[in-house]
């Protein structure tokens, strides 16, 4: 392929030729395109048929029992059905919440809206190497909290929070309940929803090779959580997400999450294999010079890279490796404000070099003349930009 | 950021990068790193008489976002041969609709006008020194 290397797997990933042949058997006259809710008849059997057999094929992937699964249109949905549902639910028993500065939008944003209707937020700092420590949520509880929400991986550095810990630390604080969104994990590292020990767990399907606009939320059955529903209707999902589901969305995330989680050989074989494309992807673009690494290499999935470069405007970045590079910048540059990324401020980096960082995210088809492609175009851009500026 | 064709050809080209020296060579900066934003400008003068010296050549660096090394890029290509004035060959008004600067980025092409003027003054004392 000539166009840009594509190097931005955590934003999306293509779906799998499998997975695109299984979502089209749901759609047309001769396919199950029935309403997985009509169980009168053998087109809506047939469809509700395929919902079940991907939620017991995403639950397997995640070690969980398919009854604990809730499809959603996707992470942001079910983070907000976890945090407003579980908000609203135990408002009685009270109103302050922990996480990080460091979570996704579509965690930061609903608690946000939280604040505004009365509840308090604690917002943890991170050590430098994007790492919450289990002691400081410790410090943070208060009697009356509810909920502590923490990403299992996190979207821009891809360091892995020890969720494990914080789970303990939440059950022997009076079972404060525990959301995770667990978005970026899955085909990334190994995850198990039972052996968290989480409450609720969010997981997206278009990160892990499956189609966009398809979600789930896993509620754990053995720890009794609840929720009240955000939206109401025909009562689907155990009535906590109601509307119709989208036979081939569900099917296609059942077809992925199998894929990438079935042959724990193979995923070990490209874990490995991705790790030493980062590693030469590294090695390559740090011998340009004053390049920072964010996040502890030793606590990252091997898919996020995440670099700062001295000496370098960070809008200007990402212009110069565009014709070559499809990556994501340490900036909202979609905008003119070119605010810096705010996990990366919340890490300690300067504005500066948060705005000059940019996210390498390696995927199922990246090969290693494409991160020697991706090498020579940063080495290239940083060379001339540093030269422009004046450095 | 989507860029217009011509940003995009001075962003990528920007000839006029870099730095002059001699005793006929002015240079003015403006604005700060710190800040995310810094241009500078080299101008030399031609040797001739005052008021009506032109300028023999022109560089300019920046630390900067593509618009604003595109304009000073500009700048610095379009002055050479023209008289030795203070100002921008078009207002910044214009030239932000020539670039498609968006309307938040103006302060940016304010710090290239600043520095360009600096550098006209610096290079007007040199030459009358």
């Amino acid at each position: 392929m000539n166009g840009p290397v594509y190097l931005d797997y955590a934003a999306t990933t293509p779906v799998d030729a499998a997975v695109a042949a299984t979502m089209a058997q749901c759609l047309t006259i001769d396919g199950a395109f029935g309403n997985p809710g009509s169980n009168g008849h053998d087109h809506g059997a047939r469809a509700h048929a395929l919902v079940e057999a991907a939620r017991a094929q995403v639950a397997a992937a995640v070690g969980a029992v398919p009854a604990e699964l809730i499809f959603t249109s996707g992470a942001t949905e079910a983070n907000n059905l976890a945090i407003f549902g579980v908000a609203n639910y135990y408002r009685a028993q009270g109103r302050h919440i922990v996480t990080s500065r460091t979570e996704h939008k579509a965690v930061l944003d609903p608690y946000r809206e939280l604040e505004r209707r009365g509840w308090r937020v604690s917002y943890l700092v991170p050590e430098r190497s994007g790492v919450v420590e289990p002691a400081q949520v410790l410090r943070a509880l208060e009697p009356d909290t509810v909920l502590v929400s923490l990403m299992h991986v996190n979207n821009e550095i891809g360091v892995i929070q020890d969720i494990e810990a914080v789970a303990k630390i939440c059950a022997r604080h009076g079972g404060v309940r525990l959301h995770v969104d667990a978005a970026q994990s899955v085909g990334k590292c190994r995850v198990d929803f039972a052996a968290l020990g989480a409450d609720l767990m969010s997981v997206s399907a278009h990160k892990a090779y499956g189609p966009k606009g398809v979600g789930a939320l896993l509620v754990s059955a053995r720890r009794g959580v609840q929720l009240e529903p955000l939206q109401f209707g025909g009562g689907q999902e155990r009535g906590l997400r109601s509307g119709t589901l989208a036979t081939h969305q569900v099917a296609g995330m059942g077809a992925a999450f199998a894929l990438v989680t079935a042959d724990s050989a193979r995923f070990e074989a490209e874990r490995q294999r991705i790790a030493a494309l980062q590693n030469r992807l590294f090695r390559g673009i740090e011998a340009v010079g004053e390049v920072l690494r964010n996040g502890d290499p030793a606590r990252c999935v091997p898919q996020l890279l995440n670099l700062s470069f001295e000496g370098v405007e960070g809008e200007s970045l990402l212009a110069a490796v565009r014709p070559h590079l499809a990556v994501s910048t340490g900036s909202a540059c979609g905008s003119a404000s070119n605010e810096a990324s705010y996990v990366l401020r919340a890490l300690g980096r300067d504005e500066r070099l948060a705005e000059s960082s940019l996210r390498f995210s390696l995927g199922r088809y990246t090969t290693e003349a494409e991160i020697d492609r991706a090498i020579d175009a940063v080495t290239a851009a940083v060379r001339r930009l540093r030269a422009i500026g004046g450095a | 950021m989507n860029y217009s064709d011509l940003t995009r050809r001075y962003f990528e080209t920007a000839r006029a990068a870099g730095v002059l020296s001699g005793n006929r060579v002015g240079r003015g900066a403006a604005g700060s790193r710190r800040g995310g934003t810094w241009v500078q400008f080299d101008i030399e003068l031609e040797p001739a008489p005052y008021p009506e010296r032109r300028i023999a050549a022109a560089r300019f660096l920046a630390f900067a976002c593509p618009h604003t090394i595109a304009v000073a890029a500009w700048v610095a290509e379009r002055a050479v041969g023209e008289v030795c004035a203070a100002g921008l060959p078009e207002s910044v008004h214009a030239i932000s609709r020539r670039f498609e600067v968006p309307a938040e980025k103006l302060g940016r092409l304010l710090i290239v006008e600043d520095a360009w003027a600096a550098a006209v003054a610096a290079a007007k004392l040199r030459v009358t020194m």
